[in-house]
């Protein structure tokens, strides 16, 4: 094939999801567009790297100083959701209620992998509780092996400090079948039951 | 073609959106790596049972050689689920696991080490906070794997010494040491430690108690071995000092 297409091709395969074929599809889809159309997609990309930047508070992305979550002076600012990825946000806030701030900490703790303590936005973390009178953090991590030890290496290191610590509850997918359940997750769900 | 073994994750690592890339040590083919579509999907047909240390039936698709086989099947035999939920029992399982992937090669077959990892978990389960276990698992997997540090005489001529040479892997006695660099003088309580270590059975190791420092004398000479052979420290050890 063409050098110039097959460039773009490899390049849209770095994509995730997005296999050779897939890339195909879609490189003759670019290919086929008006040249302005085609062109927005690349100015897009261009200035959303160009611009974006970790908001200094709560390193959620944004491309000014203070993110527009940490701005709106409507929220409850006494609470903090923890999340490990910037994306986890969007989805969160698709949930209406929980009108809070938030704090991204860019990955979540692995020893095996070398990601320590150090490596994510903890010390920041601490230092927000600390000077803003935070008196909830909501630790909304993975439900994965991960995600619950980086939620308890949190939880712990906020233990001296007069704030309550949550975590998001276990337990099975909604619309699913108990049947199907692994006993893990089943045990959690068991574990965590309310009174109706 | 469809193979079934027994195996216990020591690892999983995240690949493209929601697949991932699973780290086994098997019963019958060693430490292997499988490819799991979209387990972090919330309604995945793998549930819980891809979290490090499951030890799950599973079966794989893909050809004997094949680098990264399909995983398609995983049903947990023991999900080991109270050691990975308390952050200081993981850290120590950590240390087991990276030493683990570190000395054994993918796709070689050890029953030893894999009845090794399993009993060591199993104790772990019940009582997490012992220094004794990990370099009781320390000295029988690098036994198993052909690394174990010689502690009880030299390592050329067989007289007495307890000089431990990190650069040679044992003791040297006085005359064949000269030359070479400094080492680490073991007291004969390690040396004894060593000895049981290697001939005690896992069962065996909650009715002992040696002293403290022996055991941490002793897991600082197999870590200095250790680095010096895989030329770094571990990644769990920076986890620990932090
Ligand atoms: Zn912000
Ligand atoms: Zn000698």
């Amino acid at each position: 094939m063409h050098g110039i297409i097959e460039n773009l091709i490899s390049e849209l395969t770095r994509l995730p999801g997005i296999g050779r074929k897939t890339a195909q599809r879609l490189a003759f889809f670019i290919l086929s567009m008006p040249d302005a159309e085609a062109l927005s997609i690349a100015k897009a990309i261009e200035k959303v790297k160009e611009k974006a930047r970790f908001c200094s508070q709560c390193y959620n992305i944004t491309e000014n100083e203070i993110c527009e979550i940490c701005s709106d002076e409507s929220r409850d600012r006494s609470r903090i959701c923890v999340v490990e990825e910037p994306s986890n946000i969007l989805v969160i806030e698709r949930v209406k209620g929980l009108h809070c701030l938030y704090h991204v900490l860019l990955g979540a703790l692995s020893p095996i992998d070398g990601i320590t303590p150090e490596k994510l936005k903890i010390k920041e973390l601490v230092q927000r509780v600390r000077r803003d009178g935070i008196q909830e953090i909501i630790m909304a991590t993975n439900p994965n092996t991960k995600g619950e030890i980086t939620a308890q290496y949190i939880r712990e290191l906020l233990s001296p400090m007069a704030v309550k610590v949550t975590r998001i509850a276990y337990g099975l997918p909604m619309g699913s079948d108990i049947e199907f359940a692994d006993e893990v997750t089943l045990g959690k769900a068991l574990e965590g039951r309310r009174e109706l | 073609m469809l193979q079934r073994t027994e195996g216990i994750v020591l690892k999983t690592s995240p690949f493209g959106e929601a697949d991932l890339i699973v780290t086994y040590l098997t019963s019958d083919h060693g430490i292997i790596r499988t490819f799991a579509k979209s387990p972090r999907k919330i309604k995945s047909r793998f549930g819980s049972s891809l979290e490090p240390l499951t030890c799950a039936r599973i079966s794989f698709w893909g050809r004997e050689d094949s680098a990264l086989p399909r995983l398609t099947q995983s049903d947990i035999i023991h999900s080991f689920h109270s050691i990975r939920s308390t952050l200081n029992c993981f850290l120590r399982v950590s240390e087991v696991i990276e030493l683990t992937l570190n000395f054994l090669p993918e796709r070689e077959a050890s029953k030893k080490v894999y009845a090794l990892l399993m009993n060591t978990m199993k104790v772990m389960e019940s009582e997490c906070n012992t220094g004794l276990l990990l370099v009781f698992y320390k000295l029988r997997l690098l036994e198993a794997v052909g690394f174990l540090p010689r502690f009880s005489g030299c390592g050329r001529c067989g007289k007495k010494g307890d000089c431990f040479y990190v650069s040679h892997g044992t003791v040297l006695c006085g005359s064949c040491s000269k030359g070479h660099q400094p080492s680490i003088r073991l007291s004969p309580g390690v040396v004894n430690l060593y000895a049981s270590l290697l001939g005690w059975s896992i069962a065996k190791l909650d009715r002992i108690k040696p002293p403290e420092a022996f055991v941490s004398e002793l897991s600082a000479v197999i870590d200095e071995h250790v680095k010096y052979i895989t030329e770094r420290s571990l990644k769990t050890k920076s986890f620990r000092a932090s």
